[in-house]
């Protein structure tokens, strides 16, 4: 029934062949870009003929629309987007013939006439028989019939072909092009339990389609990459806010799972339909069991100071190597965790983004702030040792209101330039030239006080 | 006897929403758990019940029963701002094959949408006879929110003869009247058992709201505190545990894809210029009822005044108290009894009451937020101070909120200062901001400054050049007046250059938070000066000698 309607519309607006019995194929790629692969039957006749694509992507990168099949050349390709509205309809219409129904408002009764449409300028003048009326001037109802639709235009963007066939005959063809409207990420559930510091991780691809078409019975595969466009729209800027870094430690053990050169791929299943506006899941990661670690951070500028203590950030580690940890290559999205209340409900603590992360990573995510671990970083003292040479007096105090001990890792920034720690209260660790890490031990529901002098010189 | 009526259930939806084979539709949930999070950038006020950017976990207990093989097991009635990448369902053995959201809502633009290209019957009635017309015909376009339909007569474009036309449409595929999940389950015997739908969903928020009475002599305190919840979603959760957490959490800058609100159909035809100046009426279709998340409804709600959807409701539960627990790092306050949590309304239950908590108020001046020689009496600042220990009848997580400073006057108390309060643990100081005090105010004079030439240095920077460091020496007096009829506790934080130094005071300089500190008791109806002397070394660039 509903191929007959579509036979029929496609006949009535032209005289084009159509496409039937299709085997849809779409690769989703990480930023926004999807290529789809579309196999048809077409009928062709011998020689030149128009072949019309009504159900694309509507937002098809045209120019990047190629149709491949035996014994035909393509002669032209075009995308029409010209709209069909009523306003276009009647536009289209002026110098040719339409047809006015008239009702008569005391009986009902309906009379038929002619007319020839001569300009729709802000209204319709209509010239029927030797007079020139301007449409429903009169406010009374007349309906007008068309009687076809103007070439070009569309109920939507329409992609048509127009190609030269050696003979008559059903070919298969395969259509190919590039659009935007569909994307994926993935999407983890972390459950973290806390008595034995464990989590388990579900994965999930989320495709998600704004694309206005959808597309029935799709093989689908997806791509953990973005490939580089040619418009250069790289979406990292280099002005970025700073964000902590999640990826503690890049893994180098590659998975069995399937590559397209350096981008893994997530083919789904089973054929799948991808309606529009639709978020789809499909699971792709289930482990249970997995060592985590629970600890504390908090990151302080230089020379910052504050009145009142700050909440540290709580952050959970975990390896993704094969051995003591996930086991798999992460694709790029979010992790939600989640840890069960005193009821023994699932609760949501956090979430945290995560990059493309080989297998054999370590991971650092931070959920959030931590309401009873708190750190008043204080710059106690500020020496002018010389012209150019100060020294400043850093002191830590950190307090915790948990029943247990807790360990919180400070990092001091910014120590630019030749900025050496004379003095500490506990051993650091310089990650890098410019921050220095103390691992600190905060005694259940106590105190701690950490102090540093710098010495910088510029 | 269950799947029967599931059956009838989903033929029941077909007159309304998308019944495919296979379909298993569940409506009816069994139980309700809310937890709500606060916005994670908002500030410790109050929010707006326009505009909650907080969020809420929902779980969902629903009864459903499914035959053997593959079926879409669809969840209606979730919340509208639900973020579908955050749902889980969990008590299906077999697991789920795939979890869709669908954002396309039924609505008259939306069935135009999915009638374009498909058969459609356009009612036409006769107003003066009465006599209605059924054609039969395709839908060829919808775009623009121009309609055109064709039928054997021709071509015609809808609601541009004056007539009285409507379409009558075929039940179209994927349209659901309430916005739902779906989930594709493959299983190999029937099942018939309780799963667990939980999801994360924007439009909602919470906040603390503290009043704290002053007692007359400003000496105790008596605090209480709200815990104020809402929900601006469509769905309604019918006696749901409900929760809120504490503390702030990571979001991760996830929009949710609305769910699409029909927009109106503005029947639009060809030009409708007359001859006449009278104008004509325009006809519109308009969705009578629209989903999106809540936080978009109310924002095009605000232009209908009287729409009643769009009025919120407010709901004080009694007084019993929410349960705190630590969750992680978090803390969780469990509302006490089951409660419903409806669409569009705010809820409050009692967070805690506690009395005769010991305060003090300092007023204060702090030279960071002066200039030293600014020479004109300026407000000093004023603070309530406290601990949050059982000693001083508290000692339990203050969560972040408002505070309406009350005072106790003659019978009642009467608003004194408003203010907020951070996240507060066990045994930390609290300290609220209150505004400034204008009887009690503050002059800071410069009185001299002198430069230590014997002590200059000069080091060679370029050829003819020489850099000349000296030590500058200020003094200067602050006094504090004081035109209340009591004595008050005065700090005095000094903010000094880098390297700069006290030489000398008149009171005992102490140090907090790496600022020196200079205590003062104030006389009633009086004034206390301060003279102190700071030193600091300058350099500058200078002509060598």
């Amino acid at each position: 029934m509903r191929m007959a309607i579509l036979a029929l519309m496609m006949g009535a607006t032209c005289g084009a062949a159509q496409a039937a019995e299709r085997d849809l194929s779409v690769t989703i790629y990480n930023n926004d870009l999807a290529l789809v692969q579309d196999k048809r039957d077409i009928d062709l006749k011998a020689g030149r003929q128009r072949v019309e694509f009504p159900d694309v992507s509507a937002q098809i990168r045209a120019e990047t629309a190629t149709l491949a099949a035996a014994d035909i050349s393509i002669v032209e390709q075009n995308f029409d987007f010209d709209l069909l509205t009523p306003a276009k309809l009647m536009e289209k219409a002026v110098g040719h013939e339409v047809t006015l129904v008239r009702i008569n408002p005391a009986t009902g009764a309906e009379t038929r006439e002619k007319a020839a449409v001569l300009a729709t300028n802000g209204g319709v003048v209509l010239k029927i028989g030797e007079h020139i009326e301007v449409l429903r001037d009169d406010g009374l109802p007349a309906r007008v019939i068309f009687d076809k639709v103007p070439e070009n235009l569309r109920a939507r963007p329409t992609l048509s072909v127009t190609l030269a066939a050696q003979h008559a005959g059903t070919e298969r063809a395969t259509l190919s092009y590039l659009t935007p409207g569909l994307g994926w990420k993935a999407d983890y559930v972390a459950l973290y339990n806390e008595a034995d510091s464990k989590i388990d991780v579900q994965g999930w691809v989320t495709l998600t389609n704004t694309s206005g078409t959808s597309y029935d019975n799709a093989h689908t595969l997806l791509v953990a990459g973005s490939p580089g466009t040619a418009d250069g729209n790289d979406f990292r800027r280099p002005f970025m806010p700073r964000t902590r870094a999640t990826l503690k430690q890049a893994g180098t053990e590659s998975g069995n799972r399937e590559r397209l050169g350096d981008f893994y791929l997530y083919p789904l299943a089973e054929r799948t339909t991808i309606a529009n506006k639709q978020t789809k899941q499909v699971s792709f990661l289930d482990v249970h069991q997995v060592p985590a670690e629970h600890g504390y951070e908090f990151r302080n500028g230089w020379l910052g100071t504050v009145e009142q203590p700050q909440s540290a950030k709580t952050v959970y580690s975990f390896s993704t190597s094969a051995r003591a940890g996930l086991g798999d290559q992460l694709p790029a999205g979010t992790l939600r965790f989640y840890m069960k209340d005193k009821r023994g409900d699932p609760q949501f603590i956090g979430e945290s983004a995560i990059e493309h992360t080989p297998m054999g990573s370590v991971l650092s995510l931070s959920t959030g702030d931590a309401f009873d671990v708190k750190v008043k970083p204080i710059v106690d003292k500020r020496t002018r040792l010389g012209a150019f040479e100060w020294q400043s007096d850093m002191r830590y105090e950190l307090t915790n209101a948990l029943p247990r001990e807790v360990t919180v890792k400070v990092l001091q920034d910014g120590l630019w330039g030749d900025t050496s720690i004379k003095q500490e209260s506990q051993k650091s660790t310089r990650r890098s030239a410019e921050v220095a890490e103390w691992d600190v031990k905060v005694p259940a529901n106590g105190k701690a006080t950490l102090t540093a002098s710098f010495e910088s010189r510029y | 006897m269950r799947a029967k009526i599931l059956m009838f259930a989903s033929f029941a939806l077909a007159g309304i929403g998308s019944a495919q084979a296979g379909d298993v539709t569940s409506l009816r949930v069994k139980d309700y758990a809310v937890t709500v999070y606060r916005a994670p950038g908002r500030s410790e006020g109050g929010f707006n019940l326009d505009d909650l950017n907080g969020f809420a976990l929902v779980s969902e207990v629903r009864h459903v029963s499914l035959p053997a093989g593959l079926s879409r097991l669809r969840f209606e009635g979730v919340a509208g701002g639900i973020q579908p990448a955050s749902a889980l369902v969990t008590g299906l053995p077999e697991g789920v094959v795939e979890k869709n959201r669908d954002a396309a809502l039924l609505s008259p633009s939306a069935l135009i949408e999915a009638t374009v290209g498909k058969a459609v019957i356009l009612k036409r009635t006769n107003r003066k006879t009465g006599t209605v017309e059924d054609k039969r015909g395709t839908l060829i376009s919808g775009a623009d929110g121009g309609v055109v339909f064709k039928s054997d007569t021709g071509i015609e474009a809808l609601r541009c003869s004056g007539m009285a036309e409507t379409f009558v449409f075929e039940p179209p595929e994927g349209l659901s009247a309430r916005p739902t999940l779906s989930v594709l389950v493959k299983t190999e015997t029937p099942i018939e058992q309780d799963v667990t739908l939980s999801y994360l969903t924007v439009g909602f928020d919470w906040a603390a709201t503290y009043t704290a009475t002053l007692s007359a002599d400003e000496r105790n305190l008596s605090l209480g505190a709200w815990v104020t919840l809402a929900n601006s979603n469509d769905a309604m959760f019918n006696a749901a545990r409900t929760q809120v957490v504490a503390g702030r959490v990571n979001r991760e800058n996830d929009s949710v894809e609305p769910i699409g609100l029909g927009e109106s159909i503005l029947a639009q035809c060809w030009p409708h210029g007359t001859t006449s100046d009278i104008p004509e009426e325009r006809v519109t279709l308009q969705a009578t009822r629209g989903f999106t998340a809540g936080i978009e409804v109310a924002r095009m709600m605000a232009p209908a005044p009287m729409a009643a959807d769009a009025l919120y409701e407010v709901v004080v539960t009694s007084a019993k108290k929410v349960q705190e627990e630590q969750l992680g790092d978090l803390k969780l306050y469990r509302v006490p009894d089951r409660t419903t949590v409806a669409s569009r309304q705010s809820k409050q239950v009692r967070l805690l009451d506690r009395e005769r908590i010991p305060v003090r108020i300092v007023y204060g001046f702090d030279l960071r937020e002066s200039q030293f020689d600014a020479d004109e009496s300026v407000p000093a600042t004023r603070v309530l101070r406290t601990k949050n220990d059982a000693a001083d009848h508290l000692g339990l997580p203050l969560p972040s909120g408002s505070v309406e400073v009350y005072q106790d006057h003659g019978e009642g108390a009467l608003l004194a200062d408003e203010t907020e309060l951070k996240d507060v643990a066990v045994d930390e100081d609290v300290e609220l901001k209150l505004s400034n005090s204008d009887q009690v105010r503050v002059r800071l004079t410069a009185e001299r400054e002198g430069i230590d030439s014997r002590h200059a240095r000069e080091l060679p920077l370029l050829p003819g050049v020489s850099m000349r460091s000296v030590e500058k020496t200020g003094v200067f007096r602050a006094v504090v007046s004081n035109a209340l009829p009591h004595a008050v506790d005065f700090e005095f934080k000094l903010a000094l250059p880098d390297g700069a130094r006290i030489v000398r005071a008149d009171h005992e300089v102490t140090r907090k938070d790496g600022q020196p500190l200079i205590k003062l008791a104030v006389p009633a109806n009086g004034e206390a000066t301060v003279l102190f002397a700071a030193a600091a070394v300058e350099d500058r660039a200078v002509p060598s000698r």
